[in-house]
């Protein structure tokens, strides 16, 4: 089974996914993505690369029993999508405590949670029965790890829309 | 389409997965002239984000922004525009539909969503939509 973990920035798929139990092997796509120079143009103002999605999945090939860990990896097929939610204001403290980002891109990662993107691109690609939405709000890594086991292994119903952080905006 | 002209609004209209808010402001976003969200005219919440929510939002609007003298918005659409529709959503395409047929001229149409970024980022067009 291929997995996906997916959520805005900051929404701690790095964190959680290293505390999963599941038997998949966790591929951090950030950390390839620099690696193998998967990307083929840059984003001067969100001093942001522009992954080339194509050369991800043939870099992925065929690997099976993999969980893939990143902000981008809904756009690969795989057979489920575990996307993490986080109130934006929460998201907003963890992002700034990790202190690699600037204001503005805090800010648009934020707005980016506000206004569901990455759930919608996750239903609009799987649809609803593939997708298993996770709010990390108040939640420690590892109930978020317990979490994506639950939906690895069939335990948790597929969801999504549960949360709604539109009054951020 | 007068720009600098006092009778033109901007129409913020933002389109998550469960919900629509529309927000019309003068030109400069300083002053809120009307707003609507989808919560305001649908009774179930899964319906916020359906058109047909939009465009009673849109009509609510439209009437309370003609009747503050402005006469035409330009369009800021932000967000996927939910429940498994396509981007920008028909919620935002009914949204600007219904505040034509109110009667409100439409200006530039910009789609400024925002884009989730981490050191990478994905390409625009081949997100998913
Ligand atoms: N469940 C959580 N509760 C509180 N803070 C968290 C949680 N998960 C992660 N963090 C913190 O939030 C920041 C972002 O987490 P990270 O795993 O890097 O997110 P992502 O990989 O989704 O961008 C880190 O500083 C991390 O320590
Ligand atoms: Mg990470």
């Amino acid at each position: 089974m291929r997995v996906a973990v997916t959520g805005t920035p900051g929404t701690g798929k790095t964190t959680a996914t290293e505390r999963v139990d599941a038997d998949l092997d966790v591929v951090h796509l950030n950390e390839a993505v620099q690696e193998h120079g998967l990307y083929d143009d840059v984003d001067e103002d969100r001093d942001s690369v522009i992954v080339d999605l194509d050369a991800v999945r043939e870099w992925l090939g065929d690997r099976d029993d993999v969980l893939v860990e990143s902000h981008l990896a809904h756009h690969l097929d795989v057979d489920r999508v575990v996307v993490l939610r986080c109130h934006p204001e929460t998201l907003e403290t963890r992002l700034g405590e990790r202190g690699d980002e600037s204001e503005a891109s805090i800010r648009e990662n934020a707005e980016s949670e506000a206004l569901d993107v990455i759930l919608s691109e996750a239903v609009d690609r799987h649809g609803v029965e593939s997708v298993y939405e996770v709010d990390t709000t108040d939640r420690t890594p590892e109930e978020i790890a317990d979490c994506i086991d639950a939906a690895v292994d069939g335990e948790r119903e597929p969801s999504a829309g549960d949360v709604s952080f539109i009054e951020y905006l | 389409m007068a720009d600098n002209d006092e009778k033109w609004g901007v129409a913020h209209v933002h389109a998550s997965f469960n919900n629509t808010l529309i927000t019309v402001t003068d030109q400069t976003g300083a002053e809120t002239i009307a707003k609507s969200s989808g919560g305001a005219v649908v009774k179930q919440n899964r319906d916020e984000a359906s058109p047909y929510a939009a465009m009673q939002m849109a009509e609510t609007v439209a009437e309370e922004v003609l009747a503050a003298g402005i006469e035409g918005v330009h369009v800021r659409v932000r967000g996927p525009g939910g429940n498994l529709q396509k981007s920008p959503g028909p919620g935002a395409q009914a949204t600007i539909r219904a505040l034509a047929r109110a009667g409100l001229e439409i200006g530039r149409i910009e789609d400024v969503t925002p884009i989730p970024h981490d050191g990478s980022r994905a390409p625009k067009g081949k997100s998913g939509y």
